[in-house]
């Protein structure tokens, strides 16, 4: 399901109500030309997933965060600043995951050396 | 310094913040902890990651399928097998392949043996991490070197076995498999009982477990463990039985499930799932078909993948394991992995909080963490 940004913490609270408290993963996906963020939450009860997902601009990256509905969500948020350097609104990302990190480049990007040819593509 | 309220009492309060580490102590890998402890009592706990970061997400966007195969076998290094089979059914549908009869019967089997596997090796460590120095791992280690002979019969290696190939098996079962298998079964559950017994019956093990690190089926769901660590705090999911794949919906077992939380049901849960597996494993030698279970070639270029976004899920020994790939025609365009490791040591701090600090150690035991699959 595609969702604007702004409409996502709303659309989680209310899913959150209607039974998805599990929350699955978060991951993204850069397609050079766009961002997505999805969010993956589960209905235990009802043995329901659903797949929320965000695009995003890759002038303009951030998600606001989610760490408030699903406590599950901190590592994995800080994995999204760390690999994809999407920046979390809402929250300071006090410590990295990874150790012996230089902070200024983004490894599962596109751009990032072994896939540069993206990069020229573009 | 700090001023605070103790026993009724205004005190001064010393934290000591120590370094845990870079060692786990029974080297699942490496992991490092920062506690901040006051007294003998854990007020806080981080947990530092990535000494075994290899990028492996990133380096299968640069390979073909097939060559990135053997290497997800290295993720979690104590249950490749199922890690492996994992990856393959991400190709699979993908390419749209279907998995012969026969080889998903086989494929059940292994990861049977795999989980079983698994699970005896933690026994074994956490029993060292609790203190109960090398008795208990060897027992557990003479149990699962068994295993990995029967693995090793079926698919010609020990430890890293790249037995799935797409549609099917590299290798079928051998011939005097069952006879094997049977009486291995026979064997480990009688010994299973036994394990239980003496560590059930020592006061010094259960006051280590009962009643430590107790995660709640709320704070479990909100924090989305996974795998032994969620149907230890109660919560009923079992990717096996919530989303069937394969023959496990024709095969009979129940999913295990404990109440309490703690550091006790985690352990009693694997235990229990141990058994249960056993008896899959012999259900499933029983309904086993005659056939061919053989599978594809491997071959370097493949027919191009059909379906753009494939999403799999598997119930791992250590909880459940997603592959989300967005798939090119000749190689991964991203693979995603959801390790179900990385969410339960996310847990490690919610979970310690206000433990004593020798007890640290069992909870982080309990959880049984693979650090390769953390780091990825």
């Amino acid at each position: 399901m595609k969702i604007e940004r702004e409409k996502l913490l709303e659309k989680l609270e209310q899913m959150k109500k209607d039974g998805y408290t599990y929350l699955v993963k978060i991951t993204a996906v850069d397609y050079v030309k766009n961002f997505e963020v999805l969010y993956f939450v589960r209905d235990i009860e009802k043995n329901d997933d659903q797949v929320i997902s965000v695009d995003l601009n890759p002038d303009d990256v951030w998600v606001p965060s989610v760490m408030e509905i699903f406590k599950a969500a901190d590592w994995y948020e800080r994995e999204l600043y760390e690999m994809f350097g999407v920046s979390i609104k809402g929250r300071r990302i006090k410590k990295l995951l990874l150790e012996k990190w230089d902070g200024t480049s983004f490894p599962l990007r596109k751009s990032f050396a072994w896939n540069s040819e993206y990069e020229t593509e573009k | 310094m700090e001023f605070g309220i103790r026993n009724g009492k205004v005190m001064v309060i010393m934290v000591t913040r120590i370094n845990i580490g870079p060692v786990h102590p029974s080297t699942h890998g490496v992991l490092r902890l920062v506690a901040d402890i006051e007294g003998d009592t854990v007020e806080n706990v981080e947990a530092h990651i990535g000494m075994l970061h290899r990028g492996v997400e990133k380096l299968v966007e640069t390979r073909k399928y097939l060559q990135s195969h053997p290497y997800m076998e290295k993720l979690d290094y104590v249950s490749p097998l199922a890690y492996d089979e994992t990856y393959v059914s991400a190709v699979e549908a993908a390419l749209g392949v279907d998995v012969k009869e026969r080889a998903q019967y086989v494929r059940v089997i292994e990861l049977e043996l795999q989980r079983v596997a698994s699970h005896l090796l933690f026994l074994g460590t956490m029993c060292n991490d609790i203190g109960q120095m090398f008795t208990m791992f060897m027992w557990t280690f003479e149990d699962r070197d068994m295993v990995l002979r029967l693995l090793e019969q079926a698919t010609g290696e020990r430890m890293f076995y790249v037995n799935m190939r797409l549609g099917g098996v590299n290798l079928d079962l051998p011939k005097d498999f069952e006879e094997n298998c049977i009486a291995f079964i026979n064997r480990e559950e009688k010994r299973i009982r036994e394990y239980e017994h003496y560590l059930e019956s020592n006061p010094v093990f259960m006051e280590r477990m009962k009643g430590v690190g107790i995660l709640n089926r709320d704070d479990a769901v909100e924090l989305g463990v996974t795998g032994p660590v969620l149907r230890a705090s109660g919560v009923q999911y079992d990717v096996r039985k919530n989303n069937p794949y394969y023959v496990y919906d024709r095969l009979n077992f129940e999913m295990q499930t404990e109440h309490k939380g703690d550091n006790f049901a985690r352990y009693k849960v694997r235990m229990l799932e141990i058994k249960e597996s056993l008896r899959l494993i012999k259900n499933a030698l029983r309904m086993i078909p005659e056939g061919d279970a053989i599978g594809m070639p491997v071959k370097l270029i493949l027919p191009a993948a059909k379906n753009r976004e494939v999403m799999v899920r598997r119930e791992v020994p250590r909880g459940e394991l997603m592959m989300y790939m967005i798939a090119d025609p000749q190689s991964p365009y991203r693979l995603s992995i959801r390790s179900p490791n990385f969410v339960n040591l996310s847990a490690l701090e919610y979970v310690a909080r206000g433990c004593k600090t020798a007890d640290l150690f069992a909870i982080l035991g309990s959880l049984d963490m693979v650090m390769g699959c953390v780091d990825k």
